[in-house]
């Protein structure tokens, strides 16, 4: 029994690494064979393939709301279904206000991104190379406890802090500034760094739990080889902890080009002010105003998609360059 | 051990996913009912269905009725309400003309021109008023829903400036009036004249002293108003410069459709706004409060001017505030825009047409119109003691005193609203109106109404064509932003506006003004030509 067992190992084995088929076996039978043996493990992506299958591909379908005259009841596809071609893109595009969203966009979540993608690695990395194992776990609890507040409950904080008779203006008042104090939430060039780094401030400890992981599983024998050639310990970092980390930094980074232009909407409007509407309109606030309020569906549809098609490019985009420069890929 | 802990688990964490999808639908009652119509109404409102009005109006038309309710959160969260399942009317529907036209004409909602012979107080209705038949129409001419008449005279000027009586003569008393401004203790009356700069010096002090006696002389808030409101908002003060502003910030003068931001005076005022801004007489709140908290924060005493059309329900200590008129231009004129509210509201009520039996519906909504019915809905069931009734010529006289409740929280509680028909004949014959309201109308004439700007009137209800409707759908949207986004950010910016950003403004947003100007002016021409035929006739 026992030694069957371990032939068919064997030839397992063989096969992955030669990646041939052994014994005259086609390819297809042996992918049979193969399915048959261990295709139970398959089970555990099921729900996964379901969920994304129920959520993301199945409502795909609503996109061509963008090429309709849509008002809800209508059937997406069937008899009363009013198409009108590029119409509602025509719409959008013709907006005057459609280049300030596209900037407003882009500039909030680049700057978003710049700031917000190096600072949980090196988050990770110095939490890493703290001596006291104690410290290292408060400060990281210390660092992502602020990732749990709800987002209303935090745009309020800011609000207190930083809005009309807030703390800061409070301070600024009695201080002797301004009668009306700084008004930062009402001031269109105070919108993207409030934005910034409040979303910055909640999230960068949680985000560093995935690089810590990573950081975990990097052999310690490593580390003691570079003691032993005299790295210091910041050496040691760039040396040994980085390049280690390396295929998870590129992998978050495609998937987060490709996510670029969405940066939470929901924030955006709760933070919206009519003083600072300069810099917080963006495209999908404007599919929130446009589409849902003003009942635009297709129009609010089109938008929509334009956003998408835009992160699909940069995600195609980021991709190949990765490929190209780091050897590393999605596909 | 560990089993029943994973059960309750898994239930508790089934509940949790269950549950928000329970609460966003509507709950049918068990039971058969004639209708189910789903009205809009907050939580704090009566429930309906056991409103002594709605008893009486289904023992009368025999029918049943049931009605089932969205706060206005759920109601504007539901993309689609016309398509939950057993409702047969939707109440307080709030559709815009656009939305009214597309479900119409794709038959979601039925034309309730065709069913007027169930209908006959509404059908006279539209006989012996063809305005409001002409209001009520389509692009294609039909009528979509039920209106709601309440003919005032208020809503045309929802502002009256208020200003603190006390502390003005707490000014004199201390001889700390500015010598620019001659009053004594006698002018402290309704009715008070001043001009911009008198006002201005005035509130100057408020905001210097400390006039609540308080101990701090940066609470008070020389002049305060709700921004963008309907009632209550600046465009009084930026009339005063001599330009009929109003909410829109678009009104008709002479017959003709105008834009008031492209106005020279209006720039004027912005300017001027941006300086009382700097020297702390307008807060940064007053752009940013909604109208609840704008009354939250009267009542700590601590306005020392505001808008508002009644001064009884900002303020707590409402005899400490008197009257100013509209104030005085530099050349001795005082001016005051026009409002676009309307009267004759549409889309108040709509019919599904899923409604398996509209005539016998619409009937039971007819009755609506009838002024007892409209009275009580508008105020409160009599037996709920919303009313008098006047023994002479039976006339319905409103009750005012509800005890410790004001006559504000009676109404909010007790009165549903919507489809009523309360015109000028049910004022003088059926329904007196409120004494507040009597008081407001009383003010306006005496304080408001004579500074009219000359030839300004709102905007009436006008009938687009289906493609007037989609361009001004598209136009309004991204030009009212704008026009909230230049003027916020002029009036709180650190220095003053500067005359090439105002016209850079008017500029960019130059193809939506003249479309928006076009589209009401050629319907604005539309319904004076069918007013001139319809005199002639």
């Amino acid at each position: 029994m026992r030694k069957r067992k371990a032939d068919v190992n064997a030839t397992e084995i063989e096969t992955e690494a030669t990646g041939l088929p052994l014994n005259n076996k086609s390819r297809w039978e042996s992918w049979k064979d193969n399915f048959k043996r261990r295709g139970w493990i398959l089970l555990f992506i099921l729900p996964a393939v379901i969920y994304i299958l129920i959520f993301c591909y199945i409502p795909m379908y609503g996109i061509l709301v963008a090429f309709q005259n849509y008002i809800p009841g209508d059937p997406i596809i069937g008899e009363g279904t009013q198409w009108v071609g590029w119409e509602n893109f025509k719409t959008f595009f013709s907006n005057p206000n459609f280049l300030t969203y596209f900037k407003n966009t882009f500039l909030l979540c680049i700057l978003g991104f710049i700031v917000g993608f190096p600072l949980p690695i090196i988050v990770a990395l110095l939490l890493n190379s703290l001596r006291s194992k104690k410290a290292k776990k408060g400060l990281q609890i210390l660092y992502y406890a602020p990732h749990f507040i709800s987002l209303v409950v935090m745009v309020g904080m800011l609000e207190l802090i930083f809005g009309s008779d807030g703390l800061i203006d409070q301070l600024s008042i009695q201080a002797g500034g301004d009668v009306n104090g700084l008004q930062l939430f009402l001031k269109p060039e105070a919108f993207r760094p409030l934005f910034i780094f409040s979303g910055n401030w909640q999230d960068f400890g949680w985000s560093a739990i995935i690089y810590l992981a990573a950081l975990s599983g990097v052999d310690p024998s490593l580390h003691e080889a570079a003691k032993v050639d005299g790295a210091s310990r910041f050496k040691r970092i760039f040396s040994v902890d980085l390049p280690a980390i390396a295929p998870t930094i590129v992998m978050l980074m495609i998937l987060s080009v490709g996510n670029l232009m969405n940066c939470g909407y929901e924030k955006v409007l709760l933070m919206q002010t009519p003083g600072n509407l300069e810099t917080s309109e963006i495209l999908s606030t404007y599919v929130y105003t446009f589409g849902l309020l003003r009942e635009q569906y297709g129009v609010g549809t089109a938008a929509g998609l334009f956003n998408s098609v835009i992160n699909v490019v940069l995600l195609v985009i980021a991709n190949f360059t990765s490929k190209k420069l780091a050897n590393q890929s999605m596909w | 051990m560990k089993k029943p802990i994973i059960i309750i688990v898994a239930v508790v964490v089934w509940i949790a996913c269950v549950i928000p999808f329970a609460m966003g639908t509507v709950k049918v009652s068990e039971g058969d009912h004639d209708f189910v119509v789903l009205a809009v109404k907050e939580d704090v409102v009566k429930d309906y269905n056991t409103m002594p009005v709605f008893e009486k109006l289904a023992d009368e038309t025999g029918l049943d009725v049931y009605w089932t309710f969205n706060t206005s959160m759920q109601y504007s969260n539901n993309p689609d309400p016309v398509g939950i399942n057993g409702i047969d009317a939707i109440y307080h529907s709030g559709f815009s003309n656009l939305k009214l036209y597309d479900y119409g004409r794709r038959g979601r909602i039925i034309a309730i021109d065709e069913y007027l012979d169930s209908m006959p107080k509404f059908k006279e209705i539209l006989k012996a008023r063809p305005d409001i038949a002409e209001a009520l129409k389509s692009p294609d001419g039909h009528i979509y829903s039920l209106p709601r008449v309440e003919e005032m005279g208020l809503k045309a000027y929802p502002n009256i400036l208020f200003i603190n009586k006390t502390w003005i003569e707490k000014l004199i008393d201390n001889g700390q009036m500015p010598s620019s401004v001659k009053l004594s203790k006698k002018d402290l009356t309704d009715g008070l004249d001043l001009s911009r700069d008198e006002f201005k010096a005035i509130i100057q002090k408020f905001n210097e002293l400390d006039m609540d006696g308080d101990g701090s002389t940066t609470n008070e808030v020389p002049l305060a108003f709700v921004s963008g409101n309907w009632q209550g908002n600046e465009s009084d003060f930026i009339a005063s410069f001599g330009v009929p502003e109003n909410k829109e910030h678009k009104t008709i003068v002479n017959d003709k459709v105008v834009f008031t931001i492209e106005d020279e005076n209006w720039f004027r005022a912005i300017s001027e706004m941006n300086e009382w801004f700097r020297e702390g007489l307008i807060r940064s709140t007053s752009f940013t409060q909604s109208q609840d908290s704008f009354l939250a924060n009267g009542q700590d005493g601590r306005y020392g001017a505001f808008y508002w059309w009644e001064k009884e329900t900002v303020v707590a200590n409402p005899d400490d505030y008197i009257i100013v008129q509209p104030l005085k231009d530099d050349d001795g004129n005082r001016y005051v825009g026009v409002s676009n509210e309307l009267e004759i509201e549409k889309g108040e009520c709509v019919i599904l047409s899923t409604c398996e039996d509209p005539e016998e519906l619409l009937g039971y909504f007819d009755k609506f119109f009838e002024p007892d019915y409209s009275a009580q809905l508008n105020y409160g069931s009599i037996e709920s003691g919303a009313f008098l009734r006047e023994e002479v010529d039976d006339k319905l006289i409103p009750n005012d005193d509800h005890g410790e409740q004001s006559a504000d929280d009676f109404r909010m509680k007790n009165a549903p609203y919507g489809v009523v028909y309360l015109t000028k004949d049910e004022w003088a014959n059926h329904v007196q109106m409120e004494s507040r309201a009597v008081l407001r109308l009383e003010r306006l004439k005496l304080y408001v109404k004579p500074h009219s700007y000359e030839g300004a009137r709102g905007i009436p209800n006008l009938n687009y064509t289906e493609q007037e409707l989609k361009d001004l759908n598209v136009h309004e949207s991204s030009l009212g932003n704008n026009i909230t986004k230049w003027m916020t950010n002029a009036i709180i910016g650190s220095s003053a506006p500067t005359r090439e950003s105002w016209q850079s403004f008017l500029s960019q947003n130059k193809t939506a003004i003249e479309q928006i100007k076009a589209i009401n002016q050629a319907a604005y021409d539309r319904y004076l030509k069918a007013l001139q035929a319809e005199e002639s006739q």
